[in-house]
């Protein structure tokens, strides 16, 4: 058995650590969840805009788009061939509602500078609004292009998995209010096992069904997993997520190493100059 | 502030859509890029110009003589002007600049900003008590003032040894900043950017300097070891811009070969090979064309410490837009695609 195949549906998740299982293939593209979320957590719309590509106009995840459905239509194949029919449970059409992942080793978390992101005792990432001071680092920290920073509070923010709701025993609003439970919220290590299954009876009909978000793809390089991870039937690319993103700090140790590696040579270099700097007689 | 995003898509005019969904998502970005714009760049080249003004002064304490004074001199008081910007250009770029301390709630040794933070605080404290003693010595404070008298007993060559590590963390931890980002361009330089930050931080010190102590014929002996520090620099810098172009590749490092910023790269390494070009040619020419060619040369590795950081953040900002940045450096290794590459 391959490297590869063991890390398949396993996951560095915590026990007792909640979050969502998002189905592609039950996704039929109704944004129930965009709507729910924005509701809930009484986010201010979007700038309306047509982005004249797909069915898609939100685009991405941002300060004030916790869930993103993504519409891919397949006009053709990687080699150009046009689809003639149809395989179970797919139409010609892919559908993805991305979330926050809420990595088991969260980038964002790690490069906070302020401790305003914190794990929760849900196991989920959560940015706390009241010590965001809007410095923008798990901006880029995050491999997934999650959190946002809002031009109308100048503060990070990203999907809370429904914090609130959990506290008072509710699942989250986007989980609540999908219509074919496409997604599905629980314990993770349930999740998990359920999309194990899920992803043995697609592959038995055929279908190229494959989990992202255990240590195979999606929560790889040191993120352990993500909690809140998807059933695919497509490369993660063609969903706009990569397929071996890396935690950035997992660097962050070899790159001071080089910098002071660095730092010794010019230092010595700089001594041994001033040491055996001679006397100028002429300019 | 950032700006509230209005969707644009690359598609090549007369491209069917297909071809972008093929491997990407209708080739919008992958990941989020940073907010960081001006006031960001020119605290990297001032943290750099202070961390560098610092070891040079801590150097010609610790091993020069009564010859390299002026370097102490002129290197205390400029390692602590040049940070005194910093923390305001930090606290600008916040989207919440009112809280800007609560940086200090905590430490956290995986995120270099924080660490950067209480680095920038320590290298102040330091740069500050070795500007304190110089004025202090330059009489500024007043001979019989008690405090100046103090200033003075400190022992000078600790207060130089103490002022070094965290004069080469100011000036070498934006580039480990950068590197532990999801950025392409970033990420993959990570083990690069430091040093390189370093190289140029140590040059463009070395040559505002030499700029300061100036011409008189007193200070030839530090000025010319001065100018040969800034050469080792520009050297190491220059060989690091190369394997940064060549390590980045073709599609990660296509900000460093086109467009504005493509231009800057170039403007980068262009500019260190100018400046250490001039110092070497200065040599063999007739005396009295040397002090303008070299004031040049001093000049052209200042505005070549501004370009490098200029050139990386824009860079990187747009290396991040990039889906076949993001994608290159996330491909998993069996992808013949990454294989292709």
């Amino acid at each position: 058995m391959s490297r590869e195949s063991t890390l398949v549906g396993r996951t560095r998740a915590r026990p007792g650590a909640f979050g969502f299982l998002t189905d592609t293939t039950l996704c039929i593209g109704c944004k129930a969840c965009e709507v729910a979320c924005k509701q809930w957590n009484q986010l201010p719309m979007d700038d309306f805009g047509f982005t004249g590509m797909s069915y898609d106009n939100t685009g991405d995840l941002g300060a004030t788009t916790w869930r993103h459905v993504a519409f891919i239509e397949r006009v053709a194949d990687r080699e150009g061939r046009r689809p003639t029919r149809l395989q179970p449970f797919q139409s010609n059409w892919l559908m993805l509602s991305d979330v926050c992942k809420h990595c088991v080793n969260a980038g964002c978390m790690e490069a906070c500078p302020t401790g305003a992101i914190i794990r929760t005792e849900f196991d989920t990432v959560v940015i706390q609004q009241d010590i965001c001071n809007g410095c923008g680092y798990c901006v880029p920290a995050c491999p997934f292009g999650v959190p946002a920073l809002s031009p109308l509070d100048g503060k990070a923010h990203k999907c809370t998995l429904c914090y609130d709701r959990l506290k008072d025993g509710l699942e989250p609003a986007c989980s609540k209010a999908c219509p074919t439970d496409a997604i599905q919220f629980g314990p993770v290590h349930a999740l998990m096992d359920r999309a194990k299954a899920r992803v043995a009876e697609l592959r038995a009909q055929g279908v190229e069904a494959q989990i992202y978000g255990d240590e195979a793809l999606g929560g790889t390089g040191g993120i352990g997993g993500l909690n809140a991870f998807f059933i695919l039937t497509a490369p993660p690319e063609v969903y706009n997520l990569p397929a071996a993103p890396e935690l950035p700090q997992r660097r962050v140790l070899p790159a001071f190493l080089t910098t002071a590696l660095a730092a010794l040579a010019l230092g010595l270099a700089t001594l041994v100059t001033f040491w055996r700097s001679k006397e100028v007689r002429h300019d | 502030m950032t700006e509230i995003l209005r969707w644009q898509h690359r598609r090549a005019p007369g491209e069917p859509v297909s071809a972008e969904t093929r491997d990407s998502y209708y080739g919008l970005p992958v990941i989020h890029g940073p907010h960081w714009r001006w006031s960001i760049v020119f605290y990297f080249v001032l943290g750099g110009l202070a961390g560098g003004s610092a070891v040079l002064a801590a150097a010609a304490r610790l091993v020069g003589g009564h010859w390299a004074r002026p370097i102490v001199r002129a290197g205390r008081y400029l390692a602590f002007l040049a940070v005194l910007p910093g923390p305001l250009l930090l606290i600008i770029d916040l989207g919440r600049p009112e809280r800007f301390h609560h940086m200090l709630r905590v430490v956290k040794l995986r995120s270099p900003m924080s660490l950067g933070v209480w680095g920038l605080i320590g290298f102040t404290a330091t740069a500050f008590l070795n500007a304190l003693q110089q004025a202090a010595e330059d009489g500024w404070l007043g001979q019989r003032n008690p405090a100046a008298h103090f200033l003075r007993r400190l022992p000078a060559r600790i207060l130089a040894a103490a002022s070094t590590l965290p004069a080469f963390f100011l000036a070498g931890y934006t580039g480990v900043l950068l590197g532990a980002t999801a950025v392409p361009l970033w990420a993959r330089n990570a083990l690069r950017l430091g040093p390189l930050f370093l190289c140029s931080a140590l040059s463009s010190a070395a040559a505002m300097l030499a700029l300061l102590v100036g011409r008189g014929p007193g200070n030839a002996r530090a000025r010319h070891a001065l100018e040969r520090v800034e050469q080792v620099a520009l050297l190491g810098e220059l060989v690091l811009l190369e394997a940064v172009q060549r390590g980045s590749g073709p599609v990660v490092g296509r900000p460093l070969s086109n467009g504005l910023e493509g231009w800057a790269y170039a403007g980068t390494r262009l500019s260190a090979g100018v400046a250490l070009g001039l110092h070497i040619v200065t040599k063999m020419l007739p005396r009295r064309l040397r002090p303008p060619l070299r004031l040049v040369a001093s000049l052209v590795a200042l505005g070549d410490a501004f370009l490098l950081r200029a050139a990386m953040m824009f860079g990187g900002r747009r290396s991040a837009e990039d889906p076949a940045a993001t994608f290159a450096i996330t491909r998993r290794p069996e992808d013949p695609a990454r294989q292709a590459r």
